[in-house]
Order: structure tokens, then sequence, then C-alpha cells
């Protein structure tokens, strides 16, 4: 396994010049890892998530989420040296996919799929937007400003009042659901239960603003963006607590429908916790 | 002091931080967040939207200048810089 270690960190800056080989050479090495180790995940960790697949579907999945993995390791490192511009041009969002959203909007993210690959996304979306996230993964340009969740209660409020000053003067906030800082609000999901970081729920309700969940995933070697517009009853402005759970709703159904797109640390998370 | 004001806003405060309710008195010196009233992020923007509401006040159209992301700015909030912040914006 020190092989693999030693071979993914030699690729980063490989990937720089030649990203779309090297990711997909990280996700067949990932992928090579997972059959050789059965671990990260364990394909029977996926049948207790998932346990209408089959022991070989679910062997499958586990080979794919540990290519995901090792891809999103890379991007992470690619954009931590040289920002997001090798991962640009790999994002592909067709015209109609955000030409239907309107600001004030909050684009909830969840920990699936190429997450990382998001920000270069975020910069077509038709309006400012405010990213929050725990740390800065690169310095954003305009539309985009990404600003940092960490730091004490207080500083958090300074961040939580300036999204919703931002969502009330017309803009897109994006914001990850399942990072819960401190209490969050437990929610079913797979059969067990996920903690959604109460904030952006509170935000939704404080400003008014429904919740759209925006996911991307890797596909043939490149990123296309997918954004799920849910205009239904379940994410519009609401309770906070219904709120939270039509999006554990939304993550499951699309979840059951790629298993494969399960974050590890998502799969880990929503283990530990049974319903 | 206006008593009014700042009467109205201690009961603000204690709407919104459960851990004030039982005290009898909250200093100025108190910490509306850690190390004092213990409110969450979410918590502290609640009370300064309370405080807007409240008292009609909208960020920069008041005389002394409501400007609720100052107060979220360096020191801890406490309760004393609450009502004075809320006083000056009133001008009274």
């Amino acid at each position: 396994m020190i092989l693999f270690d030693e071979l993914e960190s030699r690729l980063a800056g490989l990937a720089l010049r030649h990203p779309r080989p090297v990711l997909s050479l990280a996700a067949g090495l990932g992928s090579l890892r997972n059959r050789l180790s059965r671990r990260w995940p364990d394909p029977e960790q996926v049948r207790l998530l998932f346990p209408s697949l089959t022991r070989s579907e679910a062997a499958r999945a586990a080979w794919r989420i540990a290519a995901l993995e090792a891809r999103n390791r890379l991007l992470v490192q690619c954009i931590r040296r040289a920002g997001a511009g090798p991962a640009r041009p790999l994002v592909r969002v067709s015209s109609e996919t955000f030409a239907a959203l309107r600001p004030p909007l909050l684009l909830g993210t969840f920990h699936v799929g190429a997450i990382h690959a998001l920000g270069p996304a975020l910069e077509r979306l038709p309006g400012p937007v405010l990213a929050l996230r725990q740390g800065r993964l690169y310095p954003a340009g305009p539309p985009v400003e990404v600003v940092t969740t960490e730091g004490d209660e207080q500083s958090r409020a300074a961040v939580f009042l300036r999204a919703l000053g931002h969502l009330q003067s017309g803009g897109f906030v994006v914001t990850a659901l399942d990072v819960a800082p401190g209490p969050g609000l437990a929610v079913p999901c797979l059969g067990h239960t996920i903690e959604l970081a109460r904030g952006p729920f509170a935000l939704a309700r404080l400003a008014g603003v429904r919740i759209v969940p925006l996911v991307a995933r890797w596909r043939n070697g490149n990123v296309e963006v997918e954004v799920e517009v849910e205009t239904g009853e379940a994410l519009a402005p609401a309770g906070e607590m219904e709120m939270a759970a039509a999006s554990a709703r939304w993550l499951e159904s699309y979840l059951l429908a790629s298993p494969a797109e399960t974050g590890l640390g998502l799969l880990r998370s929503l283990l530990s916790r049974p319903s | 002091m206006d008593e009014p004001v700042e009467e109205a806003v201690r009961s603000l405060v204690r709407s919104r931080a459960p851990l004030a309710r039982s005290r009898a008195e909250l200093a100025d010196d108190l910490p509306l967040g850690a190390g004092g009233l213990g409110m969450d992020s979410i918590a502290l923007v609640e009370v300064l939207l309370d405080c807007e509401q409240r008292f009609g006040m909208r960020s920069g159209s008041c005389s002394g200048g409501w400007k609720p992301a100052d107060l979220l700015q360096g020191p801890p909030l406490t309760v004393g810089r609450l009502v004075a912040h809320v006083r000056a914006a009133l001008g009274s």
C-alpha cells in the first residue's frame, strides 16, 4: 500500500500538465488498491449502506468509490498547487443547468462525487456567488468569493450575517449541508442517521429562499457538473428540520441511484450512526 | 442609560440565550458567546435581527449607524456592547 501512496504523491506534478489522463490513472490506481486490499471501503460496508446490492455489485461500487477518492485527492493537490486553473477545462456545465437557477438561492452541496470540482463551476452561475467552506482551498476571483467558516461562534456569526445579507441582496450562497461544525440536525438517510449542518437551513429560513442541491460527478475522465434542481415543496423555505429531512431524502435518492458517488467520509459517517 | 432600550435589549438576549434565563442579572461585561451565555453563531445573528426588528433599525439607516457586522468583529460581543450600540444607533 505504501507503493500506492508513493505513486499517488508523484502524480500531482504530472497532473498539472496532463490532467485528464493522469486523473484517470489515479482513479485506476485507487480502484486497483481497493481490489487488492478490500479496504477504503470494504465492500461489506457498502452493502450495509446499500443492502439491495449483490456482493459483486457492492464490490464494484467499492472499487469505484476508491477510484473517486483517489481522483479527488489528486484534484485537491492540483488545486492547492495551482488554483482552479487546471480543473477549469475539465468542468462541463450544460447551458440549461445553471440557466434555470435564479438568485437569491442557496445551493447545498454534499460530500459526494467530484465535490472539489464545483469551484470552477460556480464561476458560471448567473449572479454573484458567496461560497462558504471550512478553510480556503484556493483564492477564487469574481464573481465567486470564498469565505471560511473556521473560527469561533462569533466569527461564524459574522460569516452567517454576511451570507444572509448576500442572499437578501439577490446573490447565490453555496455551502455544504453535510458538515456540521457544532450540534447539527440529525435526520434519517439510507437506513442510518446523517447529521446535517444547521446553518444552511437557518439561513434559508431567515432569508426565505429555497435550497437547491448541487453535485458534480466524474464522467469519462472529465468532470461533468450536474445540478439537480428541486423546485418541489420539500426544499422550499420551511422549518429547519423539515428542510434538513427533505435534503437527506434527496441525498438518499441520489445515492440509491448512484451508490458509487458516495464519498468515503460520508459513508463512514453514515455507518457510524445507525438509525 | 435609556432604561426602556436597555431593558428591551436584555430581554431579547434572554429570549435567545437559555443560559440567561436562570440569571437574575446580565452584567454589561458578560459575553453573549463563548465564556458567557454560550450563544451559538445562529443565535448571535438572531438576537441582532431581533434588535433590528424591535427598534425598526436597518443597517446604515440610523443616525448613529446600526452596523451589526461591526459588533461581530473584534472583541467578544458583550451585553454592554450590544446595548451601547443599539442606543447609539437610535441616538438615545
